[in-house]
């Protein structure tokens, strides 16, 4: 288990969601064991010693945001809720401990949270994280916290503005130092039709690696396929996106064989944009400062109160819709599809972006001028100042999207 | 008191008496219900032989069963098994948990031994025991049939009234109580069907709470691509493993000696769809409808059933794989118990069943004459007669189902350690082994997978006894129903204190088990997975299991669990300490 620690070790250090120094494992078989550093490895181990669970992460994430959602919270309040369609499903809240909060000892109050939830984040520790089954399951509830609270402190930001001591200086620490250009400079793809298995193949994991190593996804979020003939080559349902090899499914199109059961949620989506749209390849994923666009909505006395599912509605950030869907069967295989043929791209209300494109190359261009278009305005707005940034708001081109 | 009733409905055959007690609260919230709250009904009879007439049949709902909690509308039968002479409980759907909810009680408990056959008719607080003489001999749909009008039904068929160690208790839907043989209980009892008709309302304690986990629970439902998936379970049915499982090369055939059969596709999902128009059908209540019917309402087989009495016995025709579930059905027979009993026999004798062969057993099976009497005892007794006791491909005595051990190393051990014996739905590793949820693992390392288990097992005893059903986690977690639980009883529960509870569940279990003699030398897998590698090709090796690894990985789990070595309790005052 000791190779499973480092290489989840290594991979929030490659992924930038943790300090490289504030990083600790515990795990327990028939014996606890844990790595890394020392103050917050005991906490890891006396946290998970208290709970029925294989695995659990204590790191100092990269970024304050999650400590800036703590210290913004209302007293009385006691979880974070994202909005985020990913932390809404998976997540559902996430509790978070107070630096002055008086009680129990540390890991039994955090073994108490983690008893209940996924993640929690400890103000002035950092986000501490469970798996009930692998190792590798408690490094993604990790990363799903940093990205619920990354996406979720933007949003919040962008309504309220600084208000925090040293806020103001963090945020731009971040901008300055922790963002890079996002680009597909560089990366080398295969261009035109695909069509041997082993091309297919091969081009899916390299394309799945580029997307986690140029930033635009965290590797647990998103899916890529490609469509030869009849069949349509889709990366599996829990895989990691630079770890593709071994994790494509591939799925014939009438359906004459269920293999594909372990295919992406989205497998139905993909199947009905290929339909719609005559594209090769799909790239789907959850670039954050998309994710935070997508929300903003200022539709005045509108009806809908479950904006991820209902919202009829077809929006625009930039030349990219945005539709309401959620994951699987929840309306996203619906809505998708009729939207994206002529620009190539779409949003999902809360979730992520959809590419296609004649070639991965095509697809992931389109998804990096997605994010960076996102981006873009997003500072934008900000430094218009909060007020503005709640006025100003997404075009309401047509509707309804179906 | 919310979700709960708090009682008890009581009737001894043998005298004829029904009555109701209370059942203390203080052991519903620490067993639930379901398989948790039989378990601990049964502390003062574990002991007894499984067709002893004290020996009870406990029949129990759980807290969330009469809520719209999705596929929560379910009970668990408890009693020991005559198979397996283990503890033993199965849940099944249907409305019959929904009205014995709704008749008031939480529980039903069946003990003692009728003189002549008899029917329990239960309608509201009402209990009467009805001759039941012209019933007896008749198949689950004659049943049925008869007692339409008076509620829903629990019967056994000529299977269970003839004590085959593997009989069934059929609900009139057509689910079944299934495996380990609980029918035969209940015909020894002389107890042909229970009949249950009740509408009582379950209050639910905090209605806001309750909607907003369901809805949880609904959205996680559809992100699911084994549920909600168009190639998942709501749309095929249980059979839509049949492809992977011979992807993956891992589907037992010909009694085990092989793991791929060239001919699974004629019955794999889209060939039930396409042959027998398979619409959707499935438990009372449930959104998720994976069992599937012809359109004449003829249930078709789930993924075991197809795989056992298909490749285990070397048969590709889909009809006659369909008749022998139907058979199965009517007759109140256990198909994967049967089909394996038949596999083994056909590797004894040198030839296995062709289709028609099929049919012909499995009515003397349950009529227990000619073949037929000797393949009632199940695979381990019929292959010890023979003198071929190594054919048995069963753990305990329970036969292996449709996951072949050496393509899923926590398969082979979850096997094992599975307290009813040679059951996947124990600790169900098949979820992340093969179908990646809710993370994928590694299925040729045992790595980790003691824990694993344990923990599995921990969090199913508790989904046992809610009472949900297992396939609702190929979305949901522990997290979303608890916040029913909690939403719907008052009391605060979290995943954490469920997988407890689940704990003292199987450690309950095992102790019965253990009191009966069970040890370590009961948690070995049959010698052909140690000595025999499966079918090897497309670039997939099956090799035979490392039995050193495996014995380290046993070796982990009783560590992990506070057994001794041998598998055992060193605290003799173990269940004095549960409350």
């Amino acid at each position: 288990m000791h190779d499973q620690l480092a290489k989840y070790a290594a991979r929030l250090i490659a992924d930038r969601a943790a300090r490289p120094d504030g990083i600790a494992f515990a795990a327990q078989d028939d014996l606890l064991i844990t790595e890394g550093n020392p103050e917050l490895a005991r906490l890891a181990g006396d946290t998970l010693s208290c709970l029925s669970a294989l695995s659990l992460v204590a790191a100092r994430p990269s970024l304050p945001f999650a400590d800036f959602l703590v210290q913004r919270a209302e007293t009385g309040e006691s979880c974070i809720v994202p909005r985020d369609t990913e932390t809404r499903t998976f997540l559902h809240d996430i509790p978070f401990l107070r630096r002055d909060e008086p009680g129990m000892d540390t890991g039994g109050r955090i073994a108490r949270h983690l008893g209940n939830r996924k993640g929690v984040v400890v103000e002035g520790v950092g986000i501490v994280a469970s798996g009930s089954v692998t190792v590798e399951q408690a490094y993604i509830n990790y990363s799903s916290v940093f990205h619920a609270t990354f996406v979720k402190y933007l949003e919040v930001l962008l309504r309220e503005g600084f208000r925090l001591p040293g806020e103001r200086e963090a945020f731009a620490a971040f901008r300055r130092d922790w963002l890079r250009p996002l680009t597909a400079e560089g990366l080398v793809f295969r261009q035109g039709a695909l069509s041997e298995p082993g091309e297919i193949l091969a081009e899916m994991e390299a394309v799945g690696r580029y997307t986690v190593e140029r930033g635009l996804v965290d590797s647990f979020f998103g899916n890529i396929s490609c469509r030869s003939g009849e069949v349509i080559y889709i990366s599996q349902t829990a895989a990691s996106l630079n770890e593709l090899a071994g994790c494509i499914d591939p799925v014939p199109t009438d359906n004459s064989n269920t293999c594909g059961i372990t295919a992406s949620s989205e497998l139905l989506a993909h199947r009905r944009i290929y339909e719609a749209s005559g594209a090769r390849v799909i790239l789907h994923g959850h670039p954050k400062f998309s994710v935070v666009m997508s929300m903003l909505c200022a539709e005045a006395n509108c009806p809908v109160s479950d904006c991820w599912r209902e919202c009829p509605k077809v929006r625009f950030l930039g030349d990219t819709p945005v539709v309401a869907g959620e994951i699987g069967a929840g309306g996203l295989a619906k809505r998708v599809p009729p939207v994206i043929a002529g620009p190539g791209r779409a949003v999902v209300y809360g979730h992520g972006v959809f590419t296609i494109g004649a070639d991965f190359g095509e697809a992931f261009r389109a998804m990096v001028e997605v994010e960076n278009w996102c981006r873009a305005e997003y500072f934008r707005r900000l430094d218009d100042g909060p007020g503005l940034a709640a006025k100003v708001v997404t075009e309401i081109r047509r509707a309804p999207a179906d | 008191m919310n979700g709960w009733t708090g009682k008890i409905l009581k009737v001894d055959l043998t005298s004829g008496r029904a009555w109701r007690e209370d059942i203390p609260t203080e052991l519903l919230h620490a067993y639930l219900g379901g398989r948790g709250l039989g378990v601990r009904l049964l502390r003062d009879h574990y002991r007894l032989d499984p067709f002893d007439p004290a020996m009870p049949l406990v029949f129990a709902v759980g807290p969330l069963c009469g809520t719209t909690a999705p596929t929560a509308a379910r009970l668990t039968v408890v009693s020991r098994s005559p198979l397996t002479s283990t503890i033993y409980d199965c849940s099944a759907g249907g409305r019959f948990a929904w009205r014995l909810k709704g008749a008031g009680v939480d529980a039903l408990h069946v003990s003692g031994e009728s003189p002549r056959p008899v029917v329990l008719v239960v309608n509201g607080e009402s209990a009467e025991l009805i001759p039941a003489d012209s019933l007896w001999g008749k198949t689950i749909h004659e049943t049925v049939a008869a007692l339409a009008g008076k509620g829903s039904v629990a019967a056994i068929g000529p299977a269970g009234e003839n004590g085959v160690l593997f009989a069934n208790i059929m609900m009139g839907e057509g689910n079944s109580v299934g495996r380990g043989g609980l029918g035969a209980v209940m015909g020894k009892k002389r107890l042909k069907a229970v009949v249950v008709e009740g509408e009582r309302p379950v209050e639910i304690a905090d209605r806001q709470r309750f909607d907003h986990a369901r809805q949880d629970v609904m959205r996680l439902f559809r992100a699911s691509p084994v549920i909600f998936g168009e190639l998942g379970i709501a749309e095929y049915g249980t059979p839509a493993l049949v492809d992977l499982m011979r992807q993956r090369r891992m589907a037992p055939t010909e009694n085990f000696r092989k793991t791929v059969f060239a001919d699974s596709g004629n019955y794999a999902g889209p060939a039930l769809r396409r042959d027998f128009q398979a619409r959707k059908d499935g438990c009372y209540g449930c959104p998720i409808q994976c069992k599937k019917s012809t359109p004449q309402g003829e249930h078709l087989p789930e993924y075991e059933t197809v795989s056992h009495f298909g490749a285990l016995n070397g048969i590709s025709s889909l009809s006659a794989i369909v008749r022998a579930n139907t058979l199965c059905n009517e007759l109140g027979l256990d198909t994967i118990s049967a089909a394996a009993t038949i596999s083994a026999w056909g590797e004894a004798r040198g030839r296995f069943p062709d289709a028609a062969e099929v049919a012909t057993l499995l009515t003397d099976i349950a009529w227990r004459r000619g073949d037929g009497l000797l393949l009632s005892l199940g695979s381990r007794r019929a292959a010890a007669e023979l003198g071929r006791p190594e054919l048995s491909m069963s753990v305990k005595a329970l036969e292996l189902p449709a996951y072949d051990p050496r393509g899923a190393y926590g398969m082979a051990l979850a096997y094992c350690t599975s307290n009813r014996g040679g059951c996947h739905l124990r600790a169900y590793p098949i979820s992340h082994e093969i179908l990646r949820k809710p993370v994928p693992t590694d299925r040729f390392s045992f790595s980790g997978k003691a824990r694993i288990i344990k923990i599995a097992e921990d969090s199913n005893a508790a989904v046992d006894s809610l009472v949900a059903c297992k396939f609702s986690f190929f979305g949901a977690t522990l997290e979303e129903y608890a916040e029913l639980l909690s939403a719907t009883t008052r009391v605060e529960y979290t995943p954490q204190t469920l997988k407890e509870i689940g704990e003292r569940i199987c450690l309950t279990e095992r102790f019965y088990n253990c009191g009966n003699g069970f040890t370590a030398a009961e948690d070995r897998l049959p010698e052909r997975f140690h000595a025999e590698p499966g079918s090897s090709g497309e670039g997939i090796d099956i090799p035979p299991i490392d039995r050193a690894r495996f014995n380290e990985e046993l070796a982990k789990y009783y560590r992990i669990r506070g057994l001794t070595p041998e598998g055992t309790f060193a605290d003799a005052d173990f269940l004095e300490k549960q409350p």
